[in-house]
């Protein structure tokens, strides 16, 4: 008799994979095969998977039209089948899956539309977080500003892309019917994204965003000054722009600014 | 057999869930609900559906949850599964537990997954003493993880084992006497899968028993045409049907005053649609309990107006 295990694994190849590989199992047969019984199972999988994956990427079955995602979807759980219970994470893996298999193709911004997408949910889904208690910055001696920690709200994420994004996004949330997008716009385009009652989005420079990367990783106040001096630095030496201006890093109004918006909420 | 630890006591809190209808809440309500204070005496929500650490859904359901008693109820478990029990599933389960504080719990006989991969589906069991130890084991492990007892609700189903040894309620009987977790009958799976396999939906009921059972689901399903016969499937996206309100009847008649539900899981409708099902729910209740003299068990939970 087949185990347990055995029935399982045949069962579940069937489903994901193919109903018609489903002959051995021990599946009482009338005038309904056991294929087309399988078949209702493995419709449900895909329905289910393909629901969850549009849900999170919204955009890009706009972008893309909703017959050519429900292959995609298809093809992509092939590879990437869900691990989980919760189907959530299962989206996951969807930008690289994107950008590898439109590489240099006319859909080459979409892998990074999507990253875009789930960076949005994620800061959609993370836990809310108090603003800042600047009481409590005024607490701290001016010395010990160079060793402060400052925390970044849970729900900020840091995007990069060489397309303009945030302007397709937005193009393609809307009701109305996106308008053209030139996809040299933002050769690059540096975005924080915060959801903080509301959902916003800040342009970044190269520097703001060094900044943040580095509070993200914990540096202290000092070091994340000098990653975002030295990328602020990079930056104006390949736009080919030498004025000293272009090239400072402004901690004084970046913390200022982040604090603002919420992107920084604590320290220690 | 798992070993038997009684988590009933746990499990039923002072303030048990109230015997009266509830409905299925979904993220496209919360702002009705919220807004509107709709007479309904208590919500289920899916466990998964608020697993995040924040934003807009959780904030909804703690919201509701001051307002409302709430059930809990899971889909990713895999507790029929030959895998072992995901650990990192469990502990999010439990940590909704402890945000949320639900006055019931429940998750599936079934299976979605194995060796890590998920179909995230409620897939069928054969029904063999080996399926009744995986699943037993399974679920007396989350029982001992949550510190309480769930319950356990069947599944509609499109196939049938040939090596099953027994019938499906006489599966859902053992797993619930060895694993020590409650019932929850729901009525339009029994009869969606009482027309596929040709089973009468009264013997399903009749061989539970009452004692076990803590809920009853109320939902609608579809009908598909296959090589020349009908097929029921679970939706769960329709009215209930004639059929199932006979089934409801003659539940009540067997199990008492029961927290019922009413669920709808695709294409959903206004709530006001949900509140129209709850309210002709309530009626039959009021009706058939009437009927059998358990007037008295109607009038002494709390919330909405059973008796209406």
């Amino acid at each position: 008799m087949t185990s347990l295990r055995e029935l399982q694994r045949d069962f579940l190849r069937a489903v994901l994979e193919d109903p018609a590989s489903g002959a051995a199992l021990p599946v009482k047969s009338d005038c309904i095969a056991a294929a087309q019984r399988l078949q209702v199972y493995a419709r449900n999988a895909r329905g289910n998977f393909s629901s969850a994956l549009e849900s999170s990427y919204p955009v890009v079955r706009r972008l893309v039209g909703a017959a050519y995602f429900e292959q995609c979807a298809r093809d992509f759980q092939r590879e990437h089948p869900s691990r989980s219970g919760d189907l959530q994470p299962a989206g996951a893996p969807f930008p690289a899956y994107l950008h590898a298999l439109h590489r240099g193709g006319e859909y080459r911004y979409l892998g990074d539309v999507a990253r875009f997408e789930w960076l949005v949910q994620e800061a959609l889904l993370a836990a809310d977080h108090a603003p800042f208690d600047l009481h409590k910055l005024a607490a701290v001696p001016p010395g010990d500003y160079d060793r402060i920690e400052f925390h970044l709200n849970p729900a900020l994420r840091l995007f990069e892309s060489r397309y303009p994004c945030l302007a397709i996004w937005q193009a393609n949330t809307a009701a109305e019917e996106p308008p053209v997008i030139d996809l040299d716009s933002a050769p690059h385009e540096r975005i924080a994204i915060i959801h903080h009652g509301e959902l916003r989005f800040h342009v970044l420079s190269a520097g703001e965003h060094a900044f943040l990367a580095a509070l993200a990783l914990r540096m202290p106040f000092a070091d994340a000054v000098e990653a975002a001096t030295a990328a602020a630095a990079t930056a104006a030496t390949a736009a080919g722009d030498f004025d000293a201006g272009a090239v400072d890093f402004d901690a004084g109004a970046a913390l200022r600014r982040f604090v603002a918006a919420a992107a920084i909420v604590d320290f220690h | 057999m798992p070993a038997q630890v009684s988590h009933q006591a746990a499990g039923q809190t002072a303030n048990p869930m109230p015997a009266q209808v509830g409905i299925g809440l979904r993220a496209q309500h919360h702002v009705d609900v919220l807004n509107g204070a709709p007479r309904i005496a208590w919500f289920e929500a899916h466990t998964e559906n608020y697993f995040a650490d924040g934003g807009a859904h959780v904030r909804a359901l703690s919201a509701i949850r001051e307002r409302y008693p709430l059930s809990l109820h899971g889909v990713g478990l895999s507790l029929g599964s030959t895998d072992p029990i995901d650990l990192a599933h469990l502990k999010l389960v439990r940590r909704a537990l402890e945000r949320f504080e639900p006055k019931l719990v429940s998750e599936h006989l079934s299976w979605s997954s194995v060796e890590g991969r998920f179909a995230n589906d409620l897939l069928p069991l054969p029904y063999t003493e080996e399926a009744v130890r995986t699943v037993s084991e399974h679920v007396a492990q989350a029982q001992d993880f949550f510190g309480r007892q769930i319950l356990i609700e069947n599944v509609s189903s499109y196939l049938e084992f040939s090596c099953s040894r027994m019938r499906e309620w006489e599966f859902l009987a053992a797993v619930a006497a060895d694993s020590g977790c409650g019932i929850l009958l729901d009525l339009n799976n029994i009869y969606v899968a009482a027309c596929n396999h040709g089973f009468d939906p009264l013997h399903y009921l009749r061989g539970i028993d009452p004692k076990r059972v803590k809920e009853l689901h109320l939902a609608g399903h579809s009908r598909v045409h296959l090589g020349g016969r009908e097929l029921l499937i679970d939706t769960h996206g329709a009215p209930v049907c004639a059929a199932v309100w006979d089934l409801y009847r003659a539940a009540l008649g067997l199990f008492g005053a029961c927290p019922t539900l009413i669920e709808w899981d695709t294409d959903i409708p206004a709530l006001e649609v949900l509140l129209t099902e709850a309210d002709k729910a309530r009626a039959i209740a009021a009706q058939s309990l009437t009927a059998r003299g358990n007037t008295a068990q109607l009038i002494t939970g709390s919330g909405g107006d059973i008796a209406a």
